[in-house]
């Protein structure tokens, strides 16, 4: 390790990061809002769900390098060119995991919903969403970590784009393992930490599904 | 404005008029269909609705809060068509309770409770004065329980949350469908009881589903008999139903016990409660025995000095001369009370040295006897008294019971 180029390149580091998490957000919310649209509107119309969910999963199954190749004569070298491809492939995991969130509310909460005279969007916003949360927080979790990993390959694009990818790409061009080093270990801490900050997220969201605390003297 | 109080006494009168629910015959999972269903339940009554699976008793509850639409016919609340109320206030004055409870697993308990005062715009205050109040009426201790989740209950204890949230707008109606049908059979009897006490304050109009016509009888003071599809077999009082079923269906459904079960609905202040001959111990023997052999029952029951009794003596072992003697007594058998059922009094005679049940008050003092005759004679003209349209023969019955 060349310990003096990392302190040269401390700087470079932090900003990278910077664009690295900025160019994953971008793709996690749209991708999400993507997703949960098309959830919500499985919630009502179910049919539209199988071909929604085909259509994410030929998606998913093209090269990522092919379908930025093919992207670049329409967007040019552009944050479009990354995030495009990006958005597409959150979808397949984010799609199925909402609609698998909706899908795990009991049917009798939802029935007692009814009854109880829960208008279509009160019971949407009010008991059905909550208790989805899990589910859809377990995809964002899958998702942001295999964006986190994507997002390197975005360097490709060029030296505006790549997040910490563009260490990882310009030290296999200059066969320099310290610049491949520092592209890839913060990749890898980045992936573990927001896949941390999703669970502690999903904990302070959901403290109705921590483990059930033993209860003294309980009656029935 | 509904009532605040957690005992309202508001019901509603809920009518069927012809109401029919088909469904596709290639449709699937479908519950059962209903057919022309006809039938009044007066305010503040429990209905209980009763029949095997597939003979669409839920669907007929679910038509009342419009969970499902009818084919055709109304159902009329308080005279006015349900179809033409706004479907969400309409639910809103309508409680519902189902087996699986339906809980929202991510709201507390008072929150649970407090549901549809949220949904009515109630001020923030009276919706946790309203839970807590209704979780001390269904026995949970609101300081303990509000902030649990529906995770951290006991089955029993999910059941009186779903209870008390029904009730939380004080509605008119609740619907019912196997509430207690989760449970085990010592929490359930328990809760049963507790219900039935409740609804003595509450007197709301009760809708109430169960397969079980054991439970349809200690719970409804309607009972409707259905039958595979969608037929009201028969609807009436439960002694009725058990004294004179409608048909050969609803004979097989009560089952062939159907007399012990009307035993059961009975109780010992229902019958002429014949005086008995007594004498206190240590009275003088003669004139006792006058009274026993002048009386066609053959034992003299005797009393210690506060009218409590202490045993039976056979008249032939009353001396002429002398005290009474306690020392002599032939033992009691249980002693039965006013509230003491027929079925129970009957099988405490069944296995008495003495063929009569002693029946006292509350100070334990004697009011007189009951025997086994008594309850025959009762037995038969309760039936002649409930007017069989059609009396089924036991033995078809039983021979009907057996074809099955």
């Amino acid at each position: 390790m060349d310990w003096a180029w990392i302190g040269d390149h401390l700087p470079q580091l932090v900003s990278r990061t910077g664009q690295h998490l900025y160019l994953t957000a971008i793709a996690l919310v749209i991708g999400f809002a993507i997703s949960f649209a098309i959830g919500v509107a499985v919630t009502r119309w179910r049919a539209i769900y199988v071909p929604a969910a085909v259509f994410a999963g030929i998606v998913f199954t093209i090269p990522s390098i092919a379908l930025f190749a093919a992207l670049v004569p329409i967007t040019r070298l552009s944050v479009l060119t990354a995030e495009v491809p990006l958005v597409l492939y959150t979808l397949v995991i984010l799609l199925r995991n909402v609609v698998a969130g909706f899908d795990a509310v009991p049917a009798d909460v939802r029935e007692a919903a009814d009854a109880m005279g829960f208008r279509r969007t009160a019971r949407l916003v009010r008991v059905e969403l909550p208790l989805a949360v899990p589910l859809i927080i377990a995809g964002l979790r899958v998702a942001s970590v295999s964006t986190i990993g994507l997002v390197t390959i975005t360097a490709i694009l060029g030296q505006t784009l790549g997040g910490l990818g563009f260490f990882i790409y310009e030290g296999m061009n200059r066969f320099f393992a310290t610049e491949i080093y520092a592209g890839a270990i913060p990749t890898i801490l980045l992936a573990l930490l927001v896949d941390r900050l999703f669970v502690v997220i999903q904990r302070l969201v959901t403290p109705w599904a921590q483990r059930v605390r033993p209860l003294e003297g309980t009656a029935t | 404005m509904p009532t605040t109080s957690a005992t309202g006494r508001r019901a509603a009168t809920v009518e069927f008029k012809h109401v029919t629910k088909r469904y596709d015959a290639g449709a699937k999972n479908t519950p059962g269909a209903v057919n022309d269903l006809s039938m009044t339940v007066p305010a503040g009554k429990i209905c209980v609705l009763v029949g095997p699976s597939g003979c669409g008793k839920t669907t007929s509850l679910k038509m009342v809060n419009r969970l499902i639409e009818p084919t055709s016919g109304q159902i009329l609340i308080d005279g006015v068509d349900a179809a033409t109320r706004d479907v969400n206030d309409l639910r809103r004055t309508i409680g519902y309770v189902i087996q699986q409870v339906g809980l929202f697993p991510h709201q507390t308990i008072a929150d649970n409770v407090a549901t549809v005062p949220r949904l009515l715009g109630w001020p923030k205050q009276r919706q946790v004065e309203r839970a807590n109040e209704l979780l001390g009426f269904v026995g949970l201790d609101p300081v303990r329980y509000r902030r649990r989740y529906p995770s951290q209950l006991s089955g029993g204890e999910r059941q009186r949350v779903g209870v008390a949230r029904a009730l939380a707008a004080d509605p008119p109606i609740m619907l019912m469908d196997e509430p207690f049908g989760a449970v085990d059979p010592i929490v359930r009897e328990r809760l049963q009881n507790e219900f039935l006490r409740l609804q003595e304050e509450l007197a709301k109009t009760i809708l109430f589903v169960t397969h079980d016509i054991d439970e349809a009888i200690k719970m409804g003071d309607l009972v409707a008999v259905m039958q595979v599809g969608g037929l009201l077999a028969q609807f009436g009082p439960p002694a009725e139903i058990l004294a004179s079923p409608a048909s050969e269906f609803v004979a097989q459904f009560v089952g062939t016990d159907r007399g012990l079960k009307r035993l059961s609905l009975a109780r010992v202040g229902d019958l002429a409660i014949r005086p008995a001959i007594t004498g206190r111990d240590g009275d003088p023997a003669g004139p006792a025995r006058e009274r026993i052999v002048a009386d066609p029952f053959p034992y003299l029951l005797l009393l210690d000095g506060t009218e409590r009794p202490v045993g039976w003596l056979d008249q032939r072992e009353v001396p002429t001369e002398g005290v009474l003697k306690a020392d002599r007594a032939i033992p009691m058998s249980p002693l039965l009370n006013r509230r003491t059922t027929l079925k129970d009094a009957l099988s405490i005679l069944l296995d008495a040295d003495v063929q009569a049940g002693i029946v006292v008050d509350r100070q334990g003092k004697v009011l007189g006897l009951v025997t086994a005759g008594m309850i025959f004679d009762w037995f038969r003209e309760d039936a002649r008294d409930l007017g069989p349209e059609r009396q089924v023969p036991a033995e078809e019955t039983a021979a009907a019971a057996v074809r099955v």
